[in-house]
């Protein structure tokens, strides 16, 4: 009786999607691998190559367009190098620690389960095997949900397609090649152009006991300020504030910088895969607000900063929408 | 559909069209989607006479197109030479949909060569994939539920944000990005359509002899 209780209750644990979740958190902080990827959104098809190392706690990760442009973005743990040959530039952003580059998966319970619901959806095959389909779905409209294709037998995660509140997919990612390697060499992390010929530009947060002077009076239910700091961005003559708001797994980086004399402020928006942008002006200063987020989650924290240390109040009501 | 692309197709359905062939027939289907219902025809065809179950074979069919495409940043690059940026752009859009026919080839064969599911186990249906829409504009008043979405304006509009000083934003951006679209938001980087010329000054900036 009690073994068949157990075999009864057995493949419900094993199949719940926090546990998939975990176990595709795991794989992703462990396993080494190369392989290639598509994503698409609406007029936009990109193909690039993946090849992702963790030796001795060491995450090296290297992206390559294969659309020809030769762009490349080279990680090793907090430093980034992004490289734009056809624009002879590269970019460098360098971290002590701050990012969440390393960061695990959240755990998706406690007060996270009031701003996403995890669901397991079944089983699926795909050209690398059978998969596990787990749904994160959003519980109002100012966060993307996710539908992730894990493998069963890597739990790596194979495709993902990014969804709106209601559902609609805005973004997919899926693997077209997938193989693993323990022995990726050093040399597979060194970018196939030549860095002699590149303008190399840093962008570094500047010294700790530096904090801008700014923060959102009202956010969407469940961020909160992770990050503030100032931070040089290539582009602009002076160190910006940036701060950084999250709900545990979206986040939003918001820039803050004095108006440039005799040029005009920037009013708009921008979008660049699954990144969204809101520019705006706020007590003469630009703002310009980013993340990976619906575009009304950006205006909204956007248009509530203040140039004073302000507290959150509690999340308005209005924005406790389901959003459907 | 003529005789011979017919031929051509149970050739690359046995794994035995030449390279040059395979990258035509491609191309073919991109375009035809009578062809890309033949070839899913053919594949399920194929598993049903061999008999055999078939998720295997239909993931050679599916291998072998993943594998033409993997051999596709030779022909990609010579596209760029030839004809420019919007032909690659095209290219890459039907090389995703010559992909969508793989997998769709794996769904059709499954229906038929494996047994009903376990009862405890939902196994959904892969062929019909939702499409892809744009993502929501701002013009919604903080308030009101989600209920339908726009593209926004490209960058670089009148009165949009340059492309320029998105691209060092999102730089900064990206190691606070989520790790489900962390590789997203990296692609949207290097991608083709980002333009990171520096927009005004410099930041600090280093020139380094390599």
């Amino acid at each position: 009786m009690v073994l068949a209780l157990w075999l009864a209750a057995a493949p419900v644990v094993a199949d719940s999607g926090e546990e998939w979740l975990k176990r595709m958190g795991d794989a992703l902080n462990n396993a080494s691998y190369v392989g290639e990827f598509i994503t698409e959104s609406t007029g936009r098809t990109e193909r690039l190559s993946i090849i992702h190392r963790v030796r001795d706690g060491v995450v090296s990760e290297r992206l390559v367009s294969l659309s020809g442009n030769g762009r490349e973005l080279v990680r090793e743990n907090d430093e980034v190098v992004v490289y734009l040959p056809d624009q002879r530039l590269a970019i460098i952003e360098r971290r002590s620690g701050r990012s969440d580059l390393m960061g695990a998966l959240p755990q998706f319970e406690g007060e996270m389960a009031s701003w996403y619901k995890i669901d397991y959806v079944g089983r699926e095959a795909t050209i690398f095997g059978p998969t596990a389909v787990v749904a994160v779905r959003p519980l109002d409209g100012y966060r993307f949900g996710y539908r992730l294709w894990i493998d069963v037998d890597s739990h790596m995660p194979v495709r993902s397609d990014l969804s709106d509140a209601a559902g609609r997919v805005v973004e997919r990612l899926r693997f077209t090649r997938l193989e693993f390697d323990s022995n990726i060499t050093d040399s597979a992390f060194e970018p196939s152009l030549d860095r002699s010929k590149l303008r190399w530009v840093r962008q570094s947060p500047q010294a700790e006991d530096e904090s801008p002077a700014w923060r959102a009076a009202r956010v969407p239910p469940g961020f909160r300020l992770s990050v503030s700091g100032m931070q040089a961005v290539a582009g602009t003559s002076a160190p910006v504030s940036h701060l950084v708001y999250s709900d545990g797994l979206a986040s939003v980086s918001v820039f803050i910088r004095a108006p440039t004399p005799g040029k005009a402020p920037i009013q708009g928006s921008g979008r660049s895969g699954v990144a969204s942008a809101f520019s705006t002006v706020v007590e003469g200063h630009q703002v310009t607000v980013v993340g990976e987020v619906p575009p009304r989650t950006l205006k909204l924290i956007a248009t509530g900063l203040r140039p004073a240390p302000v507290v959150a109040p509690p999340a308005p009501t209005a924005a406790r929408d389901r959003g459907n | 559909m003529t005789d011979r692309i017919k031929e051509q197709l149970s050739t690359f359905l046995d794994g035995e069209l030449p390279e040059p062939e395979t990258a035509l027939l491609l191309k073919r289907l991109e375009r035809d989607d009578e062809l890309r219902g033949a070839l899913s025809r053919y594949s399920l065809i194929g598993a049903v006479l061999r008999g055999d179950g078939d998720v295997p074979a239909a993931r050679q069919v599916a291998a072998r197109v993943s594998a033409a495409i993997a051999r596709e940043p030779v022909r990609v690059a010579s596209l760029l030479r030839v004809r420019g940026r919007a032909a690659l752009l095209r290219s890459a859009a039907g090389l995703a949909v010559a992909a969508g026919v793989a997998f769709g080839a794996v769904s059709l064969v499954q229906q038929v060569g494996t047994p009903p599911p376990v009862a405890a186990e939902a196994i959904i249906a892969q062929a019909a994939e939702p499409p892809i829409v744009p993502v929501s504009d701002f013009a919604e008043p903080d308030d009101a539920p989600v209920s339908s979405y726009v593209t926004p304006p490209a960058a670089d509009a009148p009165g949009g944000l340059p492309q320029a000083e998105l691209a060092n934003y999102l730089v900064a951006h990206y190691g606070y990005a989520s790790p489900l679209v962390r590789r997203s938001v990296g692609a949207g980087l290097i991608s083709a359509s980002t333009d990171a010329t520096l927009a005004e000054g410099t930041g600090e900036e280093t020139r380094i002899s390599q």
